[in-house]
């Protein structure tokens, strides 16, 4: 009984350890946003949120700029969604359902420019983008976003379809339902989970976004939050508490998603960029 | 009439398509992925080819639309230049001590967490946490933390009686570093963890107790059985750590910029820095093209690894 005791006992230490460590940053983040200047610079650390001072997330809010940058990362994430779905549903059926020529070269594609980063790409880009007027505007960034985050929302939908008994599909087109049709009426509300996980994961990659966001946007009104947030960083002029404030609700939207989607999203993410 | 015409005809090829092929013309699966293909082609893949021709060029930020063709001098010029042999180094460094570090505390975490207990399902969510928080939040937390004057690292660091000299982690060449793989590795270890936990709940507990029956020490069990089931996982998990960590950007760019003195450096870093600072497209495509072919290696090395194994196992 006795050394089962303190198995147990040990266990639960490490598991409230790592909950700390885990946990500690973003609880720090509330901790500062929630403290007076008094607090703050004071020769001891408050380590508990004043909620008297709760004000600051209004005040952040209040003052405009911060709830634009959410607002211009909301349409970015949306858009970059919408488009990365409504693109990567017909790739990842075609991976999954057909033999083509070339099916070989594009899984390789997909797997390989999951390897490039944006830091690379960021200069080619560019001058395609001042090509095609797309500069400085949230459209592009929609667009590059989704070039990104397609591969892996293709490949996890691919293997999601791949799940699904064909026979499913067959009936339905003994009945005469074209192929598009069975994809939308028959396959698509089969595979609904893996959706809303690769929409998860498109959502979040296009909210956190930074290099090509602030290489491609130049007025200060079309900057996401990412760039916003970013700029506080180094700079002195605004307060602390404002600037965790507002990094609290670009952390906040994120962190409740994941925890909900958490099994599909990882699930996917190491069956997609691996596997293929 | 002629719109008509070609809805007549594609009306009734619809019909023999319907009648002889289930399955639609030859030409379904590229009507499916054409879409995606276009945009990874103009979005991608003309991008890098662009990006692999301007490695062998000279061509300036200022002027971009005028390249001088070099050949392979930016490649040679680089690999001369002791800085970026540093850059090298910098990023073998971060990018095995990211796999170790992550891999290693995500099993330690998993293995933790395997075990049922009460509020387990709790711990687990809140652990996801790092790796859900944006990469743009925990530089700016980190960064906060690690302020030399008023973050709590170098006050709790300073309480113990380790502090650093004067507090400033992310401005010393020794501690700026290990502070931004320590942010980093803390981001990551919930993914490898829960990867993790996913494999080790697919131990068969069948073996695991038979183990122990014939008396095998804890140690033991884990390397017979649980590491067999684990291991194909583990490799999946380095490689996926390898690539990101050569990828990553934003943490170090905007905790460090690369600094002090290129301690941080790593080749995303550099690449930016040389394109966007020095103006130098050229030197800086070479350098992202050494950091992709290091991913390629990588990737295609540890298929010849994985399959040689598996022939080794037959």
């Amino acid at each position: 009984m006795r050394p089962l005791r303190i198995g147990l006992t040990l266990r639960i230490l490490g598991v409230l350890v790592v909950l700390g460590v885990a946990v500690f940053p973003l609880y720090w983040m509330i901790v500062t946003a929630l403290s007076s200047n008094s607090d703050l610079f004071a020769e001891k650390a408050r380590l508990v949120p004043d909620f008297s001072q709760f004000g600051v997330f209004i005040d952040a809010l209040a003052e405009g700029k911060a709830l634009g940058w959410l607002r211009n990362s909301l349409v970015i994430a949306v858009g970059t969604t919408v488009l990365s779905i409504g693109l990567g549903i017909p790739l990842g059926y075609a991976l999954s359902r057909f033999s083509f020529w070339g099916k070989a070269i594009v899984t390789v594609l997909l797997l390989f420019t999951q390897m490039l980063p944006e830091a690379l790409m960021v200069v080619p880009l560019f001058s395609l983008f001042r090509r095609f007027g797309l500069l400085d505007s949230l459209g592009g960034l929609i667009l590059v976003n989704s070039a990104f985050v397609l591969p892996i929302v293709a490949l996890i939908l691919k293997g999601a379809i791949d799940g699904i008994p064909r026979a499913l599909e067959e009936s339905a087109r003994v009945d005469g339902a074209r192929p598009l049709t069975v994809l939308t009426r028959i396959n698509v509300p089969l595979i609904a989970p893996s959706i809303a996980a690769t929409a998860v994961i498109a959502f979040f990659h296009a909210w956190n976004e930074y290099v090509f966001a602030v290489t491609f946007i130049f007025t200060p009104g079309k900057q996401p939050a990412s760039v916003g947030i970013a700029n506080f960083i180094g700079e002195l002029g605004t307060p602390i508490q404002t600037v965790m404030a507002v990094a609290f609700m670009f952390t906040l939207p994120a962190v409740v998603f994941y925890l909900f989607a958490q099994r599909h999203v990882v699930a996917g993410m190491t069956a997609g960029a691996v596997k293929g | 009439m002629t719109v008509l015409k070609q809805q007549q005809t594609s009306g009734s090829r619809s019909e023999t398509r319907r009648r002889g092929s289930p399955r639609g013309s030859k030409w379904t699966p590229y009507l499916f992925l054409a879409p995606a293909a276009v945009f990874i082609l103009v979005f991608q893949v003309v991008p890098l080819i662009q990006e692999i021709f301007l490695s062998f060029t000279r061509t300036s930020l200022l002027n971009p639309t005028r390249s001088t063709w070099v050949g392979l001098d930016n490649f040679t010029r680089i690999f001369g230049d002791e800085d970026f042999r540093r850059t090298l180094l910098t990023t073998f460094i971060y990018v095995i001590v990211c796999v170790v570090g992550a891999v290693g505390a995500g099993l330690a975490v998993a293995l933790l967490l395997n075990k049922g207990f009460r509020g387990r399902g709790w711990a687990r969510a809140l652990v996801t946490i790092p790796w859900a928080a944006p990469g743009i939040a925990v530089a700016l937390i980190a960064t906060w933390m690690l302020n030399p004057d008023y973050g709590i690292v170098n006050r709790f660091l300073d309480a113990v009686g380790l502090g650093v000299p004067g507090g400033a982690i992310l401005d010393s060449p020794t501690y700026a570093l290990p502070a931004i793989l320590a942010t980093t590795i803390w981001q990551l270890f919930p993914f490898t963890s829960v990867v993790l936990l996913s494999a080790l709940q697919s131990v068969p507990p069948d073996l695991t107790e038979a183990a122990t029956v014939d008396g095998a020490g804890r140690w033991w069990t884990f390397r017979a059985v649980t590491w067999q089931v684990i291991k194909p996982t583990i490799g999946l998990l380095a490689i996926l750590m390898t690539i990101w960590s050569l990828r990553r950007f934003e943490l170090i760019w905007l905790m460090t910029k690369g600094g002090p003195v290129g301690a941080t450096e790593t080749l995303v870093i550099d690449l930016y820095s040389e394109a966007f600072d020095s103006k130098q497209l050229g030197s800086a495509a070479a350098i992202g093209m050494v950091g992709v072919v290091v991913s390629l290696i990588v990737v295609a090395g540890s298929r010849f690894v994985a399959r040689a194994a598996e022939r080794e196992a037959r």
